[in-house]
């Protein structure tokens, strides 16, 4: 049983597999070929159908074989076209040629052919379809057009290019029948007579000649619009006012359906239920409305419609609101100019001026305009874009030079409204050649200027010398001592001397003024001289002004300066010495660190300090005869006083005669004190003698004339007895106050001079008001005593009471008037 | 031409009222707090280019005011708005506007102010509670309300002045009815919606500016106009 089951089972199962087996196991069907084809008469394809396959895998194999041969081929190419198919390119295609063709199914059991296929590659010949058909709707003349372009079909091998015939067909779309129209061989079709407001649809195919039609485009559909119909809705398009006061509005009209067609605006205003109609169609062209001043309202909204009509009905457009205030755009500025203004020594700079737009009545405060410019170099891209707010120009003056520029303005009301176009483009150009012309002036500046320069430098390599010569002089010697040389070895000496007389002429202040100039000259020409002598120290001396100098007259009558001077100089003149000495001795530590020279330049300093002062002081005194005399006309006898003294060796009392006689002097400023005419002569007799005596100490450094006018002595010549005892001294040089001394020192004095005699001799008279003056005599004779006991003691006393001396001296002024010799040194 | 200011000392004043001018044409003038008696020289021309910028600037701001609240979608392309001081008769356009009497001219500037004096700070109130706006407009609505008032001093201080110099006569009628105007309208004002409200006072502020440059140039048309 169990084995019967086991077979049942397996026939059971057994059964299909047997059923499937024998239906697999025959050999295949016959294909079949069902069509050949040449797109364009160079190449063909055949396509087959392949029969039963038998239940196995079938291979299938075309064979072909030519009219004229008995070859037979297998096919070229099974892939090209396709499954199924066999593809016979330029190579195996050949058009006078039929070709018998079978195709062949194999499988592992058997095969099976189709039956040969005759085929003759011209009658097979057609074309696929024409491509990319599209189609468009022109309206030319209030009528419309159709037009259908396509492209020619497409090919495997695109290498060929044929001609192709093409047939166009169309019908409307609710309809069965095609209208097929020929084309031709162009791509395109134009087709009119066509219904408006129908949809169509349009198809088409081309051959080759000779050849098949090829099969029909895709098809494409299209709505004819237009034709007998209501005109379509037009739109608005833009409403502005250019100079908020009247407005106009533009609208583009739709399709007008093939009739003609009217265009109405309509419209209402903010409020108002009633519709106007616009009032002026004309003014502004075309398809526009105007509205006028009257028509225009501000802050109100105007809704406007264009309605369309024709015979077929109307159509309007979609509402437009309107504030007008907010459409104000106004004309482009105008008169636009550019000016380049070229200031003296600034950089060049552009004036833009314009006006607002001729429509605009900014003036009436109605429209205020703000504006705006551009500009940019002419190859630039890039604007640049500047506010200007109301003015009507602007300046700029960061213009790169030899630029070209474009420059433009608009403008816009200010808070509303919109900018205007932009005017209209200026061009300017910025000239470099400023640069350039200064360039041009700095250049020739600076030749020129080098050009000096190297004749300078050529002229001081060739003369050099002279011009260091000229340019740092020899230190000059001075005038007054040219002058006092001149005057002094001419033996002018003694017109000098003998105009200190002063005789017969009363004293005037003019006298005393020349004496104070006089003296106070006097150590400036100290300075003066000390630089001939000695070269070391002419800088420090330099300081004293010509013009103290130059009054360097009649002092000689009073000290015989020249010695004073002489006697500074010689003091100068011997440093080493004499400064060891005052170190030594001297115990007032001031002058004693003190060089010598220095020391003499000190004092010659103090004494012209004092003498400022004294100057100020006593000027107004100057003005009034017989006055006080000035100050420094004693001190800077104290002055000489005491460097004769210091040139002497009395070094002890040197600094204290200056220091003294400073005091003294200040002193006396403010007090007039009578002195005696001896005391006067004591002094210079003493100045006198200790010059002698500095002369012979000293070595033969002097010059000549001073030399001769010092050393000289001086003898009494004559002694007139007859009216008045008179003492005529002869002295070679000017020492005469010398004489006079010793004269007087016998019994009388001979203050006055009363002639001069044959250039040498003095004649000199009593002078009859000393006697008169007991007081003031007696201290005067007691320091001529003292002078005569001790050298220092006198020179201190004498240093004490010289002031007094020569104030009193110069008071008197009986003595000597030097404006006598005064003209000799003007 | 201008009348001399009789406020001015004659001499002195004169040269020195002279030389602000002068320095006034070459720079903006400085601004005087209110209420400086060192700005007693301020002209009438100054004083309108004073009111004239900040009635622009109060129109710039409501301008920018109004992009906050754009008009409702069932209130689009319902432009007739009803604005309350549409009663009001108000030139709308420039020779209406330069023929009417000064006098009126100016109080129509007040009376335009005033009447918004109150729906602006009920304004202000209203959109205090709207959550949507963003702080930035409730702070430029309170700017507009606070630069009304201003501005309502402003042209006053101007009117009293112009009257104080002859320029327009003392006849400001009714100024005394129309507040009593301004507030039977503002009630209106709070009837509308916001876009509305915005709208409104916009065109009004663009008002008030137009009739202060008219003003102004009518007045002193050698200045600046």
């Amino acid at each position: 049983m169990k084995q019967n089951l086991i077979s049942s089972v397996q026939i059971i199962l057994l059964l299909p597999l047997t059923t499937v087996g024998l239906t697999s196991q025959s050999f295949p069907g016959k294909p079949k070929i069902i069509r050949c084809r040449s797109l364009e008469k160079e190449t063909f394809s055949c396509w087959w159908k392949p029969g039963s396959d038998g239940g196995l895998p079938t291979n299938y194999t075309l064979f072909y074989s030519k009219d004229s041969e008995e070859d037979i081929y297998e096919c070229p190419d099974y892939r090209t076209s396709g499954p199924n198919s066999c593809y016979f390119n330029r190579n195996h295609t050949n058009s006078w040629t039929t070709y018998n063709i079978t195709v062949t199914a194999t499988n592992e059991i058997g095969s099976n052919s189709s039956d040969p296929q005759y085929v003759d590659v011209t009658s097979i010949v057609q074309p696929g379809s024409p491509v990319n058909l599209t189609l468009e709707t022109q309206r030319s003349a209030n009528i419309m057009y159709l037009w259908a372009k396509w492209s020619p079909p497409l090919l495997a091998d695109t290498g060929s290019n044929h001609l192709y015939h093409y047939e166009l067909r169309l019908k409307p779309e609710e309809k069965e029948e095609w209208e097929t129209v020929p084309v031709g061989v162009q791509t395109q079709c134009k087709i009119n007579r066509l219904n408006a407001g129908m949809r169509y649809v349009v198809q088409v195919r081309c051959m080759l000649d000779p050849g098949e039609w090829s099969e029909w485009s895709s098809e494409r559909h299209i709505l004819i619009s237009g034709g007998q119909s209501p005109p379509e809705k037009p739109t608005i398009t833009k409403c502005r006012s250019p100079e908020k006061e009247t407005f106009t509005c533009w609208w583009k009209p739709g399709l007008d359906g093939g009739h003609p067609t009217n265009y109405t605006l309509l419209y209402s205003k903010e409020g108002e239920e009633q519709v106007y109609e616009c009032p002026d169609y004309r003014t502004a062209g075309p398809n526009s409305c105007y509205f006028d001043k009257k028509h225009t309202s501000f802050w109100t909204i105007y809704n406007i419609t264009v309605k369309a009509t024709n015979e077929m009905g109307s159509n309007s457009s979609d509402p437009h609101y309107v504030d007008v205030t907010y459409i104000v755009q106004p004309d482009p500025p105008e008169n636009v100019t550019l000016e380049l203004k070229k200031p003296i020594n600034r950089k060049p700079y552009l004036i833009l001026t314009w006006s607002p737009p001729p429509l605009a009545d900014v003036r009436s405060g109605w429209l205020t305009l703000d504006y705006e410019l551009r500009l940019k170099p002419e190859e630039g891209e890039e604007w640049e874009t500047i506010f200007v707010g109301q003015q009507t120009q602007y300046k700029m003056f960061s213009l790169n030079p030899g630029k070209k520029y474009i420059i433009q303005i608009h403008c816009k009301p200010d808070h509303h409204g919109l900018w205007s176009e932009w005017s209209s483009e200026k061009y300017i150009q910025i000239p470099n050649d400023f640069r350039v012309k200064d360039m041009i002036v700095w250049i020739i500046l600076g030749v020129l200027s080098s050009l000096i320069c190297l004749i300078m430098s050529w002229t001081m390599i060739l003369k050099g010398y002279r011009m260091i010569s000229f340019i740092l002089p020899p230190v000059p010697g001075p005038k007054i001592k040219g002058i006092d040389t001149h005057l002094l070895e001419t033996g002018k000496s003694e017109e000098l001397l003998s105009a200190l007389g002063c005789h017969g002429f009363p004293p005037t202040s003019d006298c005393e003024e020349l004496l104070i100039e006089y003296l106070e000259v006097e150590d400036s020409e100290d300075h003066q001289l000390m630089p001939s002598h000695d070269n070391g120290r002419p800088s420090k001396n330099a300081k004293i002004t010509p013009k103290e100098t130059d009054r360097d007259s009649g002092r000689g009558s009073c000290d015989s300066p020249s010695l004073l001077s002489e006697k500074c100089r010689e003091t100068c003149a011997l440093p080493s010495t004499l400064q060891t000495q005052d170190v030594r001795d001297v115990p007032e530590k001031k002058a004693g660190k003190r060089s010598w020279e220095s020391h003499c330049v000190a004092s010659e300093r103090k004494a012209l300090l004092s003498n400022n002062e004294s100057a100020r002081s006593t000027w107004p005194a100057v003005q009034f005869p017989n006055n006080q005399p000035p100050v420094f006309a004693y001190h800077s006898i104290v002055e000489a006083n005491k460097i004769t003294l210091t040139t002497t060796n009395m070094n002890v009392g040197a600094v204290l005669v200056e220091n003294e006689g400073r005091h003294q002097s200040l002193y006396s400023i403010t007090e007039t004190i009578p002195g005696g005419m001896e005391e006067m002569e004591n002094l210079h007799s003493k100045t006198e003698q200790t010059t002698a005596q500095v002369k012979q100490n000293r070595s033969n450094e002097k010059t000549p004339f001073l030399d001769a006018a010092l050393m000289d002595y001086v003898e009494v010549h004559k002694v007139r007895q007859d009216e008045e005892p008179t003492v005529l001294l002869k002295h070679k040089e000017k020492s005469g106050k010398i004489e006079k001394y010793t004269i007087s020192g016998a019994s009388k004095e001979y203050t006055k001079v009363s002639t001069v005699v044959d250039r040498n001799i003095l004649v000199l008279m009593p002078d009859s008001r000393v006697l008169h003056t007991p007081a003031s005599q007696e201290p005067a004779k007691e320091t001529s005593q003292n002078r005569q006991q001790s050298q220092v003691d006198t020179n201190m006393s004498y240093c004490l009471t010289a002031p007094r001396d020569c104030k009193r001296e110069t008071s008197g002024s009986d003595y000597m008037d030097p404006s006598s010799f005064m003209p000799s040194f003007k | 031409s201008v009348p001399p200011d009789p406020s001015l000392p004659a001499g002195p004043g004169a040269a020195l009222a002279l030389l602000s001018l002068l320095v006034r044409a070459a720079a903006p003038p400085a601004m005087c707090p209110p209420g400086d008696s060192g700005c007693r020289f301020l002209s009438v021309v100054d004083l309108f280019d004073r009111v004239i910028r900040h009635s622009g600037r109060i129109h710039s701001l409501s301008t920018e005011l109004e992009k906050y609240l754009p008009p409702r979608n069932n209130e689009l392309g319902r432009p007739a708005r009803k604005c309350h001081t549409a009663t009001m008769l108000t030139p709308n356009g420039k020779e209406y506007a330069q023929k009417i009497p000064r006098e009126e001219l100016a109080y129509l500037i007040l009376k335009l102010l005033q009447a918004w004096k109150e729906p602006l700070s009920h304004f202000n109130q209203h959109i205090e509670n709207l959550q949507e706006l963003p702080g930035e407009s409730l702070s430029k609505a309170k700017q507009i309300s606070n630069m009304v008032h201003e501005l309502e001093t402003g042209v006053e201080k101007v009117t009293e002045k112009m009257q104080s110099m002859g320029i327009i006569s003392n006849s400001l009628h009714g100024m005394a009815s129309s507040e009593a105007a301004g507030l039977s309208i503002s009630n209106e004002a709070n009837m509308m919606s916001d876009s509305d409200f915005i709208h409104c006072f916009r065109r009004d502020s663009n008002k008030v500016q137009s009739y202060l440059k008219i003003l102004k140039c009518r007045i002193m048309p050698e200045n600046s106009c």
